[in-house]
């Protein structure tokens, strides 16, 4: 895992791991896959306020317990650039700071959200 | 329990994770409850007593690590399966030495959900109905005792505890690991354990780790493609492939090299195995069954054998007994061995003389069945008639003594103390004659007969033995 949370290569390849997120693609019924990445959307609307609240507040524990949440919730759809991301913000080590950290997972979200969207419509058609 | 449906609870916070797992679940049938916290975790466990827990390990209140330890000390046997993304080796070690089933790194694909979460709940629905049939069949074990089992031959304690384990795991697709010392019949309760199950009338391989060089066992096990090395000269399929839908029997699993464990254990994992030089993976559905002559958590502790392998290995053990521990039963093995040597080597025994019966019974048989075996065979090829006399038998046997001395094993070589003080012989005469005619008020004729000697004899060395006093006085 990169520590350098602005290291945007492997997002701008693809914000999902293709292996991951088909082979639940392929696990699940249409309806399912679909619920799963609905439930994904609402934990990313979720963590990604609690995050950035807690970045301003400078509460570090709720900060941290928000990436943790994020991270686990990205890594179970295969979003991978986003986990490593939210690993950073997780890390007492990191040198990077919520201010930097925090537009990145937004934006690794973001990205992760429409591929995994295309992704379930895909689905649907199949 | 396999393939049935039961209560799972899932322990999982993070939303997205728990979807997942309750959308891979949802079609086995089995009634699910999902909570988010540790403090939940507890309650519902005890409330609702759940078959299986997927547990993660990172939860908001206090860790899932805390909730297994308090759950297994409250004595809760629900199968657990930690869950967690961090999956480091030591991780591992300490979920299972807290009492997890088994450990399942995130994310996971649905078959190995499926596959751990299905041998979890088998594991635990042996122990139940270990417990069951021990409580049931207590009364009626000493009816039920059988002489032999399967090709095992013995009726002791024992023996029978033996053959209730192997009936009782059969059905099952659970890992067996045997241990036992050498000669005692490890390969042979391996088979046992095959004929039993349904899985007999597929094929049972047996392959022995110690004997195949180091260089030469994963292609042994897995196979190897045409030009995967030199002298592969075709494909080939390994023992895993040969034993697809059948038993897979690893003998002498201590001398696996450390490096081949790794692909073992990926392969007890996953079910599947990639043959040498090959670049697709192949899936097949053995049941393991191992064993070794050595203390699997002694090697474990060494470091000669992985932790994780021997978890995922010893689901049910079955320890062999030493012939020396199993009573009379060496006497039946010896008889069966007899009658079987008799007919191949077209000779008449039939029987052991009462004295040959009380030597082998006497012997502690340090290399158990295998050398009883070979000691049969020996007399048979040897020696000719309808009895074996216990002058035919090897001079350790006859040495051992009575059968007290059999109870201690031969590598315990703690001095026995004589029955009767070692001395000259020639003062044991003196003392003996002495003593005889001391009982009989120094009657010679009635000592001699005592003794079993001629009157002279004794008058002889009685005027021998004042000969030398005279001269030193």
């Amino acid at each position: 895992m990169t520590q350098n949370p602005q290291n945007a290569t492997y997002a701008a390849v693809s914000a999902i791991d293709p292996y991951i997120a088909e082979q639940l693609a392929q696990d699940f019924p249409p309806a399912d896959f679909r619920r799963i990445i609905e439930t994904f959307e609402d934990d990313l609307g979720r963590l990604a306020r609690q995050l950035e609240a807690a970045a301003i507040a400078g509460n570090w524990d709720g900060y941290q317990r928000a990436a943790h949440s994020l991270a686990g919730a990205a890594a179970a759809v295969g979003a991978v650039p986003l986990e490593q991301a939210a690993r950073v913000a997780m890390d007492p080590r990191s040198p990077h700071p919520p201010a930097v950290v925090v537009p990145v997972i937004r934006d690794r979200a973001q990205a992760a959200l429409q591929e995994l969207s295309a992704l379930v419509a895909r689905a649907d058609g199949r | 329990m396999s393939g049935s449906a039961g209560r799972v609870l899932l322990v999982e916070d993070t939303p997205t994770q728990a979807e997942v797992a309750r959308s891979h679940l949802r079609e086995l049938g089995h009634e699910i409850r999902t909570v988010e916290t540790a403090t939940e975790a507890l309650a519902q466990a005890r409330a609702w007593d759940p078959d299986a827990i997927l547990l993660d390990l990172e939860l908001p209140d206090f860790s899932g690590l805390e909730v297994l330890r308090t759950l297994r000390a409250e004595g809760f046997e629900a199968a657990v399966i930690v869950i967690t993304a961090n999956a480091s080796m030591n991780t591992a070690v300490e979920v299972m030495r807290a009492g997890a089933t088994d450990f399942l790194p995130k994310p996971y694909p649905k078959a190995k959900l499926v596959f751990t979460l299905q041998n979890a709940m088998e594991k635990r629905a042996l122990v139940i109905e270990k417990r069951a049939l021990e409580t049931e069949l207590q009364a009626a074990r000493a009816l039920t005792a059988r002489p032999g089992f399967m090709g095992f031959i013995g009726a002791s304690p024992a023996m029978q505890a033996v053959y209730r384990t192997i009936e009782s795991v059969a059905s099952s697709r659970a890992s067996i690991f045997i241990t036992g010392e050498s000669g005692t019949g490890k390969e042979l309760a391996a088979e046992a354990v095959h004929r039993a199950s349904p899985r007999a009338g597929r094929p049972f391989v047996a392959l022995n780790c110690g004997a195949i060089p180091r260089d030469l066992l994963e292609s042994e096990i897995f196979g190897h493609v045409k030009g995967a090395f030199t002298g592969a000269t075709e494909s080939r399929a390994g023992a895993a492939r040969q034993a697809d839908g059948g038993t897979l029997f690893l003998d002498e699993i201590g001398e696996m090299p450390l490096e081949m464990q790794v692909k073992l254990l990926r392969f007890v994992q996953t079910g599947s195995f990639q043959p040498v030089g090959g670049s697709r993976p192949e899936r097949v559905d053995v049941r393991f069954v191992c064993a070794t002559n050595r203390d699997p958590l002694a090697e474990v502790e060494a470091g000669r054998f992985r932790e994780d392998l021997y978890y995922r290995l010893y689901v049910v053990p079955i320890e062999l007994p030493p012939l020396r521990t199993r009573g009379a039963d060496a006497l039946l093995v010896a008889r069966a061995f007899l009658a079987q040597f008799s007919r191949e080597e077209r000779k008449r025994f039939r029987r052991f003389s009462p004295e040959a019966e009380a030597a082998i019974l006497g012997y502690p048989w340090p290399g158990n069945v295998r050398q009883l075996q070979n000691v049969v065979r020996n007399v048979v090829v040897l020696h000719d008639g309808g009895q074996v006399e216990a002058a035919m038998l090897p001079a350790p046997l006859l040495r051992a003594g009575p059968r007290g001395a059999a109870a201690a094993p031969a590598a315990s070589a703690e001095p026995v103390p004589p029955a009767v003080e070692i001395m000259p012989l020639a003062e044991m005469e003196r003392r003996l004659i002495l003593a005889a005619l001391e009982q009989t008020g120094q009657d010679v004729p009635q000592a001699a007969s005592l003794l079993e000697i001629n009157p002279s004899t004794i008058y002889r060395k009685l005027q021998a033995w004042r000969g030398p006093k005279r001269a030193a006085g």
